[in-house]
């Protein structure tokens, strides 16, 4: 067994955690992103590399997504069976056109609050909303990619419409995220609401 | 999306937000553009035109969201940008439906039980048609009706006390004269044939796991069909069986009993005599299942509310023993479940040895072992 002897994953309650410690988690070992699992409230980053590699990810990614939500459970397995790879529902997509900047993520419980601040950061600075992912039990996040500055700034205005929002779950800033990061969660698929 | 302006509404459940648009609908020259549901029966409305326009109608529905308590947030934003809102969900997923000038009747209720005994109630008591249903998270599912004013009040008021009498009803709501635009917030009409039979049993259950054990029992208890299993919402899912009264009786009876975790069931009745349309509404077979020969091998469940502790425990579960991994499936509400196959006793070791492993992660809902599942539902359960 190769790099591939085995797999970590990365289990938050929404998936702005996920996503930043999926990126963490890439960048900390050799380790390659699958792609995600929604299962209504909580999602799954799923990555595979060797089995020190996938042990050192999973130590930093825990702790970056555990700086944005509480709710984080991190474990691996060694030696996977197949059918383990089958719980990837979202897999990394490798049909688009890779993109870069930074990414600004913020998560509340709630739909329409994201029309609103969408727009005013978008006004306010230069990003642009790539995706905004619904993923049950209310739970909604919104990604802006832009620059550094002008994601900063976007996030800074959103916090600031949501300081009265009791619903307002995280917000994040990941400067350079991982190409592979972008590709899973950076595309819209339609759906993921009822 | 041009630079007009839009208003969103969000509000919790589907009369809320029926009334609520239809009310903006008529009170300004604005028209709906989409709609998002996000769990938990929350539902956002997104209107467009002029931007004094949109004020207007989202004033107006407000006040109308604020008189049944169900007002989420709303706000108005005038010259939408396209960058920010071309990746939104809203706009994909409007439904086509068709709003006449018959008046609508909407029953929602909390799980589908009550929704399908409120339907069948429904269509006996006047002449209306039934529009189909949809669930929209936190256990609330909702029916509309159609037909002519008095049909339509007779209709809801004979549902709602039907539906009472067994479950909870969240919400009625009647429309004497909805405006034709409220079309893309029903659910799709339903599309099976409508049929006849002796009677209709559900047992409404927690989690994928109990509900397939439940509908075994049913089958191999007597001579009924599981015709589907609906998902509902909040992790609800509804088995349906048909057959003869005293069948469906025996077998609902039956089911229920096998179900020895109280708060897994959520709710069971039996409805004789369903009326044809409301087969065709509810209990349509599903397209695209297998049909297969009964493997005749035992079958693991085990569920949890965990990604992380559900592929643990399969990981273990392959490892303890000669089983197969079958599927999962997902039937929302943190729930995630899987099937495995294999000889009873290697079964029974390997749930065994996923039950212990998954409770290290995370919560575990149910693991059982069914030695052998009934032909005649093996091989046309939903999960992939």
């Amino acid at each position: 067994m190769g790099r591939d002897s085995a797999i970590g994953m990365i289990e938050v309650e929404g998936v702005a955690a996920a996503i930043v410690g999926a990126d963490a988690a890439c960048k900390s070992a050799d380790v390659r992103l699958m792609g995600w699992e929604s299962i209504g409230g909580y999602t799954t980053a799923f990555f595979s590399g060797s089995i020190s590699d996938v042990a050192a990810a999973l130590h930093n990614g825990e702790e970056a997504a555990k700086s944005v939500i509480e709710h984080v459970v991190a474990a691996p397995l060694s030696q996977p069976e197949p059918a383990c790879r089958n719980f990837v529902t979202f897999p990394v997509r490798t049909d688009v056109e890779p993109r870069e900047g930074a990414l600004g993520l913020v998560e509340t419980r709630g739909y329409s609050v994201h029309v609103h601040t969408n727009d005013q950061m978008v006004k306010t600075a230069a990003v642009e909303v790539i995706n905004v992912l619904t993923v049950h039990d209310r739970v909604v996040c919104s990604l802006v990619l832009g620059d550094v500055g002008a994601v900063n700034e976007a996030i800074a205005v959103a916090r600031d419409e949501l300081a009265d929002y009791e619903h307002l779950m995280a917000t994040a800033l990941i400067p350079q995220p991982r190409p592979e990061v972008l590709a899973a969660y950076g595309v819209p698929t339609g759906g993921g609401g009822v | 999306m041009s630079n007009g302006s839009i208003g969103i509404l969000e509000t919790r459940g589907m009369a809320s937000l029926m009334a609520a648009t239809d009310a903006m609908l008529k009170s300004a020259e604005v028209r709906v553009c989409g709609r998002h549901g996000i769990g938990a029966g929350w539902l956002t409305v997104v209107i467009e035109g002029q931007v004094a326009a949109v004020q207007t109608a989202i004033k107006v529905g407000e006040a109308e969201a604020n008189r049944s308590g169900e007002l989420i947030s709303s706000w108005v934003v005038p010259r939408a940008e396209t960058l920010a809102l071309g990746a939104m969900p809203h706009g994909g997923g409007l439904g086509a439906g068709q709003v006449g000038p018959r008046a609508i009747g909407l029953l929602e209720t909390q799980g589908l039980t009550p929704l399908v005994v409120g339907a069948d109630a429904m269509v006996k008591s006047a002449n209306v048609e039934l529009g189909g249903w949809a669930f929209i998270g936190g256990t609330l599912c909702h029916v509309p009706v159609f037909g002519d004013v008095a049909a339509v009040q007779t209709a809801v008021e004979v549902g709602r006390k039907a539906a009472e009498r067994i479950g909870e009803v969240y919400a009625t709501l009647v429309l004497p004269q909805p405006i034709s635009g409220l079309g893309p917030l029903l659910p799709a009409p339903p599309s099976a044939e409508a049929c006849a039979t002796g009677a209709l049993g559900l047992i409404e259950t927690i989690g994928y796991a109990t509900v397939v054990r439940s509908a075994d029992a049913m089958i191999k208890a007597a001579d009924v069909r599981v015709e589907r299993l609906n998902i509902g919402s909040g992790g609800r899912i509804t088995a349906l069986a048909t057959g003869q009264l005293d069948d469906v009786q025996a077998a609902v009876a039956a089911g229920v009993d096998v179900i020895d975790v109280d708060d897994h069931l959520d709710a069971s009745t039996v409805v004789s005599r369903p009326d044809p349309e409301l087969m065709a509404c509810f209990a349509g077979v599903v397209e695209g299942v297998r049909e297969v020969g009964a493997p005749r091998r035992a079958m693991g469940l085990l569920e949890t509310r965990s990604t992380v502790a559900l592929v643990r425990a399969v990981d273990q579960m392959l490892k303890s023993a000669n089983v197969e991994y079958e599927g999962s499936y997902k039937v929302g509400y943190y729930l995630t479940a899987t099937i495995i196959r294999g000889d009873v006793g290697a079964v029974r070791v390997a749930i065994d040895a996923g039950r212990q492993e998954a409770v290290k992660h995370g919560e575990l809902v149910s693991a059982y072992v069914i030695p052998q599942l009934y032909g005649g539902i093996d091989g046309c359960l939903p999960h992939v």
